[in-house]
């Protein structure tokens, strides 16, 4: 099994940015004005779940 | 598609850019990827007065509300009454953040600028490695904007500088994430805009009360992301509102997320490229704020791509221009105020309570540096050794 990774809930996400600002993998983008994780390059390190404002990003299969 | 500029990011920074450069001959192009110019707001709304001088806004719709002063909270309640003459620089405006926005793309589509809605850039469009324009998607639809330089304007999590092989990624250390509402019916009626300090009221940040008029505010929190957990911002913010008898009744219009660096600023310039406002860092590591900084910014470099158009030359070397001016105006302000933020992330909650209370009676409209400091210490000696390293800071 490997790393988990982190996935944004769309309906949560409110578009601020932080998340891709703060990401080392830079594996973060906004699609369709939401953050949407690239899972191949998401190292797991947990710095977008912390930063999020709202909580829209969480482990995927939580 | 050709154009001597594309910037992509309609907020001020990339309204200003586009309006000078078209003022001074150049054919832009604004590209937005939202279908509304400033909507969703990202910000606490709040601005200096010094905006005016920069003339590049019309009418008045723009302004909820004119303030005369600050007040500051320490975590123990102590205020401090931060008032207009003092400083001019400490009165504002609060603002409605999307007209603000839409009033500034008016006047860059006056100067002749174009803007494109709903179209987001996803690449940079090379030949040889040499940067020649944006790859966007609109709607469905790729397309590619040929221009000699390129604008990133593209906010807090630019993406532009990045894929020109800028290393722009934050540390969390050097980020503010932000919650806020538009509470309605809630009783704020005052000329002050409001801060609130402390470790368990907004750690590394503060919770604002910026007064709209009649019973409305923006009242929200920025917390320093190395510091947050999941939804923490939002949930401290609720839990301030929901202690604080004046807001308590309210009710939100509006909720909304936002994230702003208060790092120092970055590399801005390559050879056809430049970065201006947030996605350059130009934002003031002590309050957060980035407004002023955005539109001084966009001027010089609106002004440097006109030069470069009319010289025919988009390199670094003709561009750092940009970079050099903006140093010139601000840049040493930012840098300093950076060393005041990571000294004050490391005082106590009883460190900023013993400072409200030398100050708090202190009058700042007649008070000398020196002044200060023996308010400071007199009352609390222990200060000193605190702020030794400030005084030094802004002596830099």
């Amino acid at each position: 099994m490997g790393k988990p990774k982190a996935i944004v809930e769309r309906e949560l996400c409110l578009a601020c940015g932080g998340c891709i600002s703060v990401c080392p993998q830079d594996a973060i983008t906004m699609i369709a004005r939401k953050a949407s994780v690239n899972k191949e390059n998401c190292i797991g390190c947990e710095i977008c779940i912390k930063t999020c404002p709202v909580a829209a990003i969480c482990w995927e299969g939580n | 598609m050709e154009y001597d500029a594309v910037v992509v990011g309609s907020g001020p920074a990339g309204s200003v850019t586009a309006r000078f450069a078209a003022e001074s001959g150049a054919k832009v192009l604004i590209i937005e990827r939202r279908q509304e110019v400033g909507v969703p707001v990202l910000c606490g709304e709040g601005i200096s007065k010094q905006v005016d001088d920069f003339k590049v806004l019309k009418g008045r719709r723009w302004i909820a509300n004119n303030m005369d002063g600050a007040r500051i909270f320490s975590p123990d309640g102590t205020m401090v009454k931060l008032a207009a003459e003092m400083a001019g620089n400490e009165t504002g405006y609060v603002l409605y953040r999307d007209i603000f926005d839409q009033e500034l793309a008016r006047g860059a589509i006056r100067a002749g600028a174009e803007l494109m809605l709903n179209t987001c850039a996803v690449n940079l469009l090379k030949e040889n490695d040499k940067i020649k324009g944006v790859k966007a998607r609109h709607f469905d639809e790729e397309i590619d904007i040929k221009a000699d330089v390129v604008v990133g304007a593209d906010g807090v999590e630019s993406k532009v500088g990045r894929w020109a092989g800028m290393k722009t990624t934050l540390k969390p250390s050097d980020l503010e994430i932000c919650a806020q509402y538009t509470l309605t019916n809630v009783d704020v009626e005052r000329e002050y805009c409001d801060f609130y300090l402390g470790k368990k009221i907004a750690p590394g940040g503060y919770v604002w009360i910026f007064p709209k008029g009649n019973d409305v505010a923006n009242v929200g929190i920025g917390i320093l992301a190395s510091l947050s957990k999941p939804g923490l911002a939002t949930s401290l913010l609720d839990k301030f509102i929901s202690s604080h008898p004046e807001l308590k009744k309210g009710e939100p219009v509006r909720f909304l997320a936002g994230a702003v660096s208060v790092s120092e600023p970055y590399e801005s310039v390559r050879d056809n490229l430049l970065l201006v406002g947030d996605a350059a860092r130009q934002v003031d590591p002590i309050t957060g704020g980035g407004l002023m900084a955005s539109i001084e910014a966009g001027k010089i470099a609106g002004e440097t791509i006109g030069r470069a158009v009319e010289m025919e030359k988009f390199d670094k070397e003709m561009l750092s221009a940009y970079e050099k001016a903006v140093e010139a105006a601000f840049y040493k302000k930012l840098k300093r105020n950076y060393m005041v933020k990571e000294i004050m992330l490391g005082f106590e909650d009883k460190t900023l309570n013993m400072l409200a209370d030398s100050l708090k009676d202190v009058k700042f409209d007649e008070i000398s540096t020196f002044g200060l400091v023996k308010a400071l210490v007199s009352k609390h000696p222990s200060l000193l050794m605190k702020l030794r390293p400030l005084i030094k800071a802004a002596r830099v």
